[in-house]
């Protein structure tokens, strides 16, 4: 009995080796999980906290990218976005992980593309606890800091055949009381340069 | 009939029937193109017969023109297709954007003298084709998988592929009795 439980746990911690992914990050933050307040300095380097920042109805995490396509591609639809919701209390707070760009591209960049904080995530810490891995990405939390959403913006990075969007619907269906019917979603896009990567 | 006429047949019989220089290159190695690089454009259909192994090991590469360290470990990429010449079918599958299939893909393959064949993916739904090709996958590139002949995957990799640690997996799955 004792062999057959050896056995069987060998083979499942095998199996477990031979399976796990290398992403080098902690995990996903799974939805309806509480994130705790975290500060981080800004592209001016004075330190803002996602308390601070948050709206009446919670607060977008978007992990961002100075020099991602993809980002750049997205640009306009994030600020659209923002500047939409940001009426309806859902601020917009950008994150900046990537340990390849410098602090000046960072700051030029969020100061010419953006009308939100971007706030610098050195040694990718936030993005560990948060699991992403992607720009853009997006975590949607509540008032409370509840994890409402996460991933991708919208269906189609190039913005020409938009048939889902992603992140407004969950807005839209929160504010009007209602549950988000897709509360995950990935999409292609640049990985995090992490450090060390 | 001489040669020539021969060549010449030929080549109008395939014009005739549309089989087009791409279509000939679609398929793995052995049907890979002796000049340039051919791109085939995929769907979700597309995709799920890419990544089925061929009774080799099967190594995926996803990557994008835009994708910096896409970029950056290609050259590795393309030195482990020339290692393992024969020994496993090693396929790249570009997420650019379809106006990029004859512009910037080809181009950057060219450049970096890549012989394996390669797929630019056009699914129609992206999280959907993300889903199928591993739960794990947030969709960042680049992503290296192994396959092993049962199409089983035994190495996955999301960011910068670690070229020594594919070695001694598709090492292991040479060693005859795998």
């Amino acid at each position: 009995m004792f062999r057959k439980t050896a056995v069987l746990f060998a083979i499942v911690t095998l199996f477990a080796f031979v399976l796990k992914p290398e992403t080098g990050f902690a995990g996903d933050f799974a939805i309806g999980s509480t994130v705790e307040n975290f500060s981080l300095p800004d592209t001016n380097g004075k330190v803002q906290s996602l308390n601070d920042l948050k709206g009446k109805n919670g607060a977008v995490v978007v992990f961002l990218s100075a020099q991602c396509p993809v980002v750049k591609g997205y640009n306009q639809r994030i600020n659209e976005l923002a500047a939409e919701y940001q009426d309806k209390g859902i601020t917009f707070i950008g994150i900046n992980s990537n340990s390849t760009e410098s602090l000046d591209w960072v700051k030029s960049h969020a100061a010419e593309n953006y009308k939100f904080p971007v706030l610098i995530d050195k040694g990718n810490v936030l993005a560990d606890k948060l699991g992403a891995t992607v720009t853009p990405e997006a975590y949607y939390f509540d008032a409370k800091n509840v994890l409402l959403y996460h991933g991708a913006i919208d269906n189609d990075k190039s913005g020409k055949a938009i048939t889902d969007s992603y992140l407004k619907v969950a807005f839209d269906s929160t504010l009007s009381g209602k549950a988000i019917a897709k509360t995950r979603a990935n999409a292609f896009g640049c990985s995090i340069k992490r450090v060390g990567d | 009939m001489n040669l020539k006429t021969f060549i010449g047949g030929a080549a109008l019989l395939l014009s005739l029937t549309g089989v087009s220089s791409a279509q000939i290159g679609m398929g793995r190695r052995a049907d890979a193109p002796s000049k340039g690089p051919t791109i085939k454009q995929i769907d979700a259909n597309g995709l799920r017969k890419a990544l089925t192994p061929s009774r080799k090991p099967l190594l995926v590469n996803f990557w994008a023109t835009w994708c910096d360290p896409c970029r950056e470990e290609f050259p590795d990429l393309v030195k482990l297709d020339a290692e393992y010449k024969g020994k496993i079918d090693f396929i790249t599958i570009s997420l650019d954007e379809l106006s990029e299939i004859d512009r910037d893909v080809p181009k950057f393959l060219t450049d970096m003298k890549a012989p394996m064949p390669a797929y630019l993916l056009k699914a129609q739904d992206d999280e959907a084709a993300i889903a199928f090709v591993s739960k794990e996958w947030s969709g960042a590139l680049p992503l290296t998988i192994l396959y092993d002949p049962s199409g089983k995957q035994i190495y996955y990799r999301q960011g910068k592929v670690k070229i020594d640690t594919v070695r001694a997996e598709i090492d292991k799955l040479l060693i005859p009795g795998n």
